[in-house]
Formats: structure tokens, C-alpha cells, sequence
């Protein structure tokens, strides 16, 4: 009867759920899809992952999705692609693929994006959104496969991930700003009030906070390459995953081989999903169940998370994955062997590393006795009320 | 997941089960259903399920959600088991599972893969067009339609000419009448409660609500009304500005097609034309209502031509002072806001004007509620409202959701309708006469967790429900087993 309290009226609006983005960033890196010729080879797990980014689509009608490659030598977008890429692209295919007679433009000559499709036999039985990201994601994979060459894939056997990382925040951050001027939001300050909440109930993880405010951003990485190869981006990766943490981006990790120092991290910073599949094969099941969830759904469901999360760092010197190191007193950098000089390489401090070997002395603890006092247990007792003192 | 409570999701859910079985089989109705009518949590559960041979036994299922999470779970599945998107079945060992039932599940895969041959998403035209039609020109027609019919509806025509009328066809008014949003006495329109609720819903409510009322009426013209939903839900995915081929539509679609012109739905240069142009009122019939800050919204809303749409759709402010600004010029927004506000001076491009307890009152005597106003200014108000009231209500109540109304203005509202409103009915059914208490408490709890339940008094052994099929279930499978 008496519905009129102060909760009821900051009732988010319900069917007024903000819609997600998506960044997927797929590693590319060909020496690892070698290896997994076998139990999935790319083409199947590019369908599988298409049939996923789909599921991701149909979930809301305003969800947004970004695929980032991140190939040996560099990070290349799949989803969407620049419009400038795309243009050149179309002309590319015009010749030997008698292509539309007639491609649409707008006023500046752009090519409108649903020129590319028309001329072609096309399969009528696809949700249109669903299959312009399929062809464009294809497309550009394709050709990001066909120009690279054999120096390139001689040159590393790493990929690119802080490269991709950057990429994906960087779009993140545009779309964020772009709903929120759609939708009358102030970014900044939802941003600060949702971190002002999360740091207060933060061990609860049910904050109300999330519930309507801003696009929902998440990352997911599709990751083959072990990364100690990877070691030499050390820097660039943490600082990506604190960018993360910072603006509440989950890192989630679908792992198909390999081991990942650093991703286990990032998932472990942002809260996100580690998954290292036992059996790639079933890779879209895993995808469907575990990854498909965006963060309103997932503080409903029991996450798969890891535990055992590998913390290890590569040292600033040689990028070297290790155990125990040298750290900067002053700017934390770590080091796996003391620097030449002992000036720290980072920030230059000059660092004292006189006794550095020395067995330090353990000193045996002196137990402190306790003196007893005579008067025993009167002494535990209150000093003995005196009155105050008169006038 | 007040989607769930929504007016689409009412109508569908009274549907016979073999209807479903045939809509199920179109791969666009199984997305737009999946899309629009499940709480997140349901679209988890099914996205999990589809692509798994073997049904996911309960138990599983349940492990998987957080264990305070139970209520949120019960409900996702209750609405997946009212849709008849999930079934219960029992596995070779007795253990109790979930499986995506087939035609739903099939058309999905469907939807996601591109597989199968129907054409379940239109056939865009391939020709090539003489003079195409631009989205500006389309949301332009759908607006004209649109205001026409609730214009028709408020009979702006007392309050100042409509710049260029549009003629509305018969159906269009018969539709209204029968579905009791206009009544006709002596030959003058007048608006019902009903149809006063209706006006002051956003766009896409409105749009629901007229489309079911369309297919309740399908059927009783003969039309299948199977057809129908589901030729209204491949329209919900077609592509804005994007022209269509009609000669693969039946004749009940092609009917259909005609009849939803007059809306604004869809646009054909006439009913002989080959191509169809759905527009943004078809398109956003399954989204959600977000996307609806279009310039649909906001055309209906601001003066027509002015452009006035392009910012967003606001236009009302509101102060803490109940005091209203509505930068319109649009005679029938002006006469809704009228319904409910005390109208002072009149401008050019604004009128302002008092929200009072006498105009409120008013307006609930007329049958709208206040939640009906607080809708309708919400949807409604300046984008600088929306920015500055964010701002503020993050500040200083960090946590809260934050609203774009003043919270005075808000709550005086409902205290307002409260004043009037003292009792409430709700339909529902109850159940007594438990022999022992804990024959009694056992569907009780389970009724609270899948959320019908209403009221319950633990000293008369009888509670009361909304819904009664799944607790005369639950009660059914525990009379079943035997006693432990």
C-alpha cells in the first residue's frame, strides 16, 4: 500500500538493458595454428567464432561487436574495418570479380556500406547484420592472410597482443563516448560513480552500479601463442590491463594451447574469465556457455575462474620471465640481475646494492622476560579510586 | 525484464502451444522472440543449451547460477517454460533435464548459421530503383502516419489545424474502435481510458499494442493469425531503408502489408507497387527500447519539419518546482501534456505550464495512471535534463540508477494517485484448506521463487498467486512421490 519510499523510485528502467560491446582479438599467429591443425584448424574455429559473434548480436538488438587480429607482425582490425580500407578494397575486387554494375555512393563518394553485397548470389537466409560482419570479418582476414609473407612469419613467432589490446581499448573508449552523447549520459561521471561503488562493494560483486548505465564493454581473447615469446611486451600488456581494470573491462581468456603468463593476469586483474580448453574441438560449446554471458548476466552465474594464476613478470632488462628479481626502490621496475652500476635503467636512481650477496646475519631474538611484579594481581587492578578533588 | 510483464509477452504467452509449434518454424520469429521477449539470464541458458546433443540435467544447470541468484533463476526458466522455448524431460537414469525444444531450437541454429532455404529474413530487392527511397523520406511518411492515427485518437482537430491531413483509412478506425481505444457517440470520437493509457506509452509500446490488437482482429477475418505474428516479426528484421520483394509474400501477408501502411509501418508507393520499404517503427518492433531514442520518437514529438527530432527526442523539462517546459509546437503533444499539467503560456515553439495536484487528479480521474506520466515525461524530457539529473544523482546517491526526473516531482506524483487509490485488485487464484503446515509451506516458498506469489498468511495456511499452472504442477509432482 504504502509503495511511495524512497527505493522504489530510482527503479532502473528494466527493459532498458544497455546493450554490450564486444571486442574479440583473435590471435592470428600462424605458427601456432600449425600446431593445432589437428584437433582445429583456423577455418573451423573463425566459423565457430562467427557463429558465436552472432549469438553475441541476437542477444540484444543495440549489441556491438569489434574483431582485432593480432597477427606476428601486427594487429590488424577484422571488425569493422575503416572505411578508407574498405574503399580501396572494393576497387580491388571490382575487376576480377564482377562485382556490382552499380555501387551505391553517398554525397562524398564514399561506398556505402551495403553496396558490397548486391551483385552476388547471396544466401537470403542470414539476418542481414549477422552476415555483413561475417563477410567482412572473412574478407579481411583473408586478405590480412594473403599479405603477409615469408619474411614476416620468419621475422617473429609471437603475436602481436599489446598491439591488439591498445587496439581494442582504443574502440572501447570511442564507442563509450559515442553512446553516451546518443543517450544524453555523461561518460566521466558514470564512469566515476560506478568506480566510486565498485570500490565500496567490491567484495559483495553484486553492485548496483552496472545495472543501467553506459555501453558495457568487454574483451575477449581467442589466444594460441605462448607468451613467453611474447615476453618482450611485457610493459605495453600491464599497461593495458590496468587501463582495463581501471575503466572495468573484463579480459576474458579462451586459451587453445599453449601457456599465457600475462593473460592469466589480465583475467585475474579484471575480473575476467580464464579458460584453457581441454579439448579445442568443442570450442564453440565453450564460447556459447561460458563467454556469451555479459556482465549483468554474470553476477547471476558461477564463473569459471582460475586459481592458481601464474603472477610471474619479465625483468626490464632482458624481458626475461622470472621467478624472483631485483626490484627499483624508487619506480618498481624489476630487474632479473642487478643493473651495470646500479643506476636503475627506468628512472636512473642510483641504487645501493653494497651488501647484495652477503648472507644476512639472523640474529637471535632476545626474549624479553617478564618481570613480575611483587604486588601481583593488586597491580592489574585500577589504581584505587582517590575521589575527586574538592573545592 | 519488465519485457516480461510487457503486452506482447501477455498475448503470446496465451497462446496454445501448437501455435508456437508453427511460429517456432520461422528462423526471424525464433530471433526476434529470443531477442525481445527473455530476461538475460534466459538468453544465457538457451545460448548454452543450443548446441548441446544430450538435455543439461537440473541439477547442472542449477550449480551454474550463483545460489542468491535462485530467485532470478527461477524466474528466467518459468518464462523460458511459458514460451515453450525449454522443456523438462527426464533422462534414462530419472535425473531431471533441460533441452531447448525443437522447433525453437532448430530455427535458431538457423538464424545464427544462415542455413535452411525458407526465406526468413525478406528478399531485398534487386533491382535497380528509379527513385529510392531515403530513410529521411521514410521515417518522415511513418511519423505523418503515426501522429495522423493518435491525432485522430485525441481529436486535435478541436485544438488547430493539421498542417496536411492525412486521411485515415476505415481499418485503421475500426482497429482503434475494436480494440476499445476510441469509442464513437453520436458520431464524435472520443477517447477511452484505454486509449488514454496508449497515448502517453513510448512509440514502440504503442506499435505493440496496436500490431496484437491487428492479429486479434486477423482472426476474426479469417486470416491465420500464425501467419500473420510471423510475417510481423520478419518485418522486425529487415533493414532500414532497404526496399524488399513482394512476390514471394502470400496473399494474407500481402493484405497485411496494406493494412500495416496505414500505420506507418510499412511504405509501399501503392498497393500495386513491387517493392515494400519497411520503416524505423517496423525495424525497432524487437529491439529494445533504447534504440527508440530515434528520430521517430522525437519527430512525433517536435513540430514536424523543423528537424527538431535530430538531437534526440526530449523536449520537456521539468523543475523541481513543478513547473513544465515543453518545447513543442505539435498540437497533439500539446494536448497530452494538457491532459495532466495546468497549461499557462503558449509560444511559438514552447509552452509552459504546472504539474498541480488538481491536474493530476484530473488526469488519474480519466483513468491514467501515474506511472503513465511518469513514463511519458521520462521518455520525454531534454537531453539536458538527462545530462544534468546524471550528473546529479551520481554525485551525490552514487549507486542509484540515476533518474532523469526530479525525485519530488516524482514521488508527489505517486502520492498524488495515492490519495486515490486505496485498493488494489489483482487476478489471481488461492490456494487453502493445507492439511498440515508443512504441506503448506513447500508451495509456498516454491510460489515466491518462481515470483507469483501475492500474499500468503502463514496462520490460515493460504496463500494467493497470480499464476497457477506451475504451483498445481509442483503440488501434482509432490503427491506423486511417495513419501520419504
Amino acid at each position: 500500500m504504502n509503495a511511495v519510499d524512497a527505493t522504489e523510485h530510482y527503479e532502473a528502467r528494466a527493459d532498458d538493458p544497455s546493450p554490450s560491446l564486444l571486442t574479440i582479438i583473435l590471435d592470428t599467429n600462424p605458427h601456432a595454428w600449425a600446431t593445432l591443425e589437428d584437433s582445429l584448424p583456423l577455418a573451423t574455429a573463425v566459423a565457430n567464432l562467427l557463429v558465436f559473434i552472432d549469438a553475441h548480436l541476437a542477444c540484444n538488438y543495440a549489441n556491438e561487436v569489434a574483431v582485432v587480429a593480432s597477427h606476428t607482425h601486427k594487429a590488424a582490425w577484422l571488425y569493422p574495418s575503416h572505411e578508407q580500407q574498405q574503399q580501396q578494397e572494393q576497387q580491388q575486387q571490382q575487376p576480377h570479380q564482377n562485382a556490382p554494375k552499380h555501387i551505391r555512393t553517398d554525397g562524398d563518394g564514399d561506398v556505402a556500406m551495403k553496396g558490397e553485397t548486391q551483385g552476388k548470389a547471396q544466401p537470403v537466409n542470414k539476418y542481414r547484420p549477422f552476415r555483413l560482419v561475417e563477410e567482412q570479418v572473412t574478407r579481411n582476414l583473408r586478405h590480412l592472410l594473403e599479405s603477409t609473407d615469408l619474411a614476416d612469419v620468419k621475422a617473429s613467432s609471437s603475436t602481436m597482443m599489446a598491439g591488439a589490446l591498445t587496439l581494442a581499448l582504443s574502440h572501447i573508449n570511442r564507442r563509450g563516448i559515442a553512446w553516451a552523447d546518443a543517450h544524453g549520459g555523461d561518460l566521466d561521471t558514470a564512469q566515476e560513480g560506478a568506480s566510486s561503488t565498485r570500490l565500496k562493494d567490491s567484495a559483495t560483486s553484486t553492485s548496483t552500479s552496472s545495472t543501467g548505465e553506459g555501453l558495457q564493454s568487454r574483451i575477449l581473447v581467442l589466444s594460441v601463442s605462448s607468451s613467453t615469446d611474447s615476453a618482450h611486451q611485457y610493459i605495453p600488456i600491464m599497461n593495458a590491463i590496468f587501463a582495463c581494470q581501471r575503466l572495468h573491462i573484463p579480459i576474458d581468456i579462451c586459451k587453445l594451447r599453449g601457456d599465457a603468463v600475462f593473460l592469466q593476469q589480465a583475467a585475474d586483474a579484471t575480473r575476467g574469465i580464464y579458460m584453457a580448453l581441454a579439448h579445442p574441438s568443442g570450442l564453440l560449446q565453450y564460447l556459447l556457455m561460458a563467454f556469451l554471458p555479459d556482465q549483468r548476466s554474470r553476477r547471476h552465474l558461477v564463473l569459471p575462474t582460475r586459481v592458481d594464476v601464474d603472477f610471474r613478470a619479465a625483468c626490464f632488462c632482458h624481458r626475461r620471465v622470472v621467478d624472483i628479481g631485483f626490484v627499483c626502490s624508487i619506480c618498481l621496475s624489476i630487474f632479473c640481475e642487478p643493473p651495470e652500476n646500479g643506476d636503475c635503467l627506468t628512472c636512473g636512481t642510483r641504487l645501493d646494492l653494497a651488501d647484495y650477496g652477503t648472507k644476512p646475519a639472523v640474529l637471535a631474538r632476545k626474549k624479553k622476560k617478564k618481570k613480575l611484579r611483587p604486588n601481583g594481581a593488586a597491580a592489574a587492578d585500577t589504581p584505587t579510586p582517590v575521589g575527586t578533588p574538592g573545592p | 525484464m519488465a519485457a516480461t510483464s510487457s503486452r506482447p509477452f501477455e498475448y503470446l504467452e496465451g497462446l496454445p502451444g501448437t501455435v508456437f509449434y508453427k511460429l517456432y518454424q520461422q528462423p526471424s520469429t525464433a530471433l526476434a522472440i529470443f531477442r525481445r521477449m527473455l530476461p538475460d539470464l534466459a538468453k544465457c541458458f538457451v545460448m548454452a543449451l543450443l548446441y548441446l546433443k544430450d538435455p543439461l540435467p537440473a541439477a547442472d544447470l542449477e550449480i551454474w547460477v550463483k545460489p542468491e541468484s535462485k530467485k532470478e533463476r527461477d524466474n528466467a526458466l518459468s518464462i523460458l517454460g511459458r514460451l515453450h522455448i525449454l522443456s523438462n524431460t527426464t533422462m534414462a537414469d530419472n535425473v531431471r533435464a533441460y533441452m531447448v525444444t525443437n522447433p525453437f531450437a532448430s530455427s535458431l541454429r538457423q538464424a545464427l548459421t544462415g542455413a535452411g532455404e525458407t526465406q526468413s529474413f525478406g528478399e531485398i530487392s534487386q533491382a535497380d530503383e528509379d527513385r529510392p527511397v531515403s530513410v529521411a523520406a521514410l521515417d518522415e511518411y511513418a511519423r505523418r502516419q503515426w501522429e495522423s492515427v493518435l491525432g485522430y485518437m485525441v481529436g486535435t482537430s478541436g485544438l488547430g489545424e493539421q498542417q496536411n491531413p492525412v486521411n485515415l483509412s476505415k481499418g485503421v478506425k475500426q482497429l482503434l474502435q475494436a480494440g476499445h481505444l476510441v469509442e464513437i457517440r453520436d458520431r464524435r470520437v472520443e477517447i477511452t481510458q484505454d486509449g488514454f493509457a496508449f497515448v502517453l506509452q513510448d512509440v514502440n509500446r504503442q506499435v505493440w499494442h496496436i500490431v496484437i490488437l491487428y492479429v486479434e482482429s486477423a482472426e476474426a477475418i479469417g486470416m491465420d493469425s500464425v501467419e500473420v505474428l510471423s510475417f510481423l516479426f520478419l518485418l522486425s528484421s529487415l533493414e532500414l531503408g532497404q526496399s524488399y520483394e513482394k512476390r514471394n509474400l502470400t496473399s494474407n501477408q500481402l493484405r497485411t502489408l496494406t493494412d500495416l501502411a496505414d500505420f506507418g509501418i510499412v511504405y509501399q508507393e501503392s498497393p500495386d507497387a513491387t517493392r515494400f520499404y519497411p520503416t524505423r517503427l517496423a525495424t525497432t518492433l524487437t529491439s529494445d527500447s533504447s534504440a527508440l531514442n530515434n528520430p521517430i520518437s522525437g519527430a512525433i514529438a517536435g513540430p514536424p519539419g523543423t528537424g527538431a527530432g535530430k538531437e534526440g527526442s526530449g523536449f520537456i523539462i521539468i523543475e523541481t518546482n513543478y513547473r513544465l517546459y515543453a518545447y513543442t509546437s505539435s498540437p497533439l503533444q500539446i494536448s497530452l501534456i494538457a491532459l495532466f499539467t495546468t497549461l499557462k503560456y503558449r509560444f511559438p515553439n514552447l509552452i509552459t505550464g504546472k504539474i498541480t495536484r488538481q491536474s493530476v487528479r484530473r488526469a488519474i480521474e480519466m483513468g491514467i495512471t501515474a506511472d503513465q506520466i511518469i513514463s511519458y515525461l521520462s521518455n520525454h524530457a531534454h537531453p539536458q535534463m538527462r545530462k544534468h539529473n546524471i550528473l546529479r544523482s551520481t554525485s551525490n546517491k552514487a549507486g542509484m540508477p540515476p533518474t532523469i526526473l526530479p525525485p519530488t516531482v516524482v514521488d508527489q506524483i505517486r502520492l498524488w494517485q495515492l490519495e486515490r487509490d486505496r485498493v488494489k485488485a489483482t487476478p489471481g487464484f488461492l490456494f487453502k484448506d493445507f492439511v498440515s503446515l508443512a504441506e503448506y509451506e513447500a508451495p509456498c516458498r516454491y510460489a515466491e521463487e518462481i515470483g507469483v506469489l501475492v500474499w500468503k498468511s502463514d496462520r490460515k495456511r493460504m496463500f494467493f498467486v497470480t499464476r497457477h499452472e506451475q504451483v498445481a504442477a509442483f503440488l501434482r509432482s509432490r503427491a506423486n512421490r511417495p513419501m520419504q
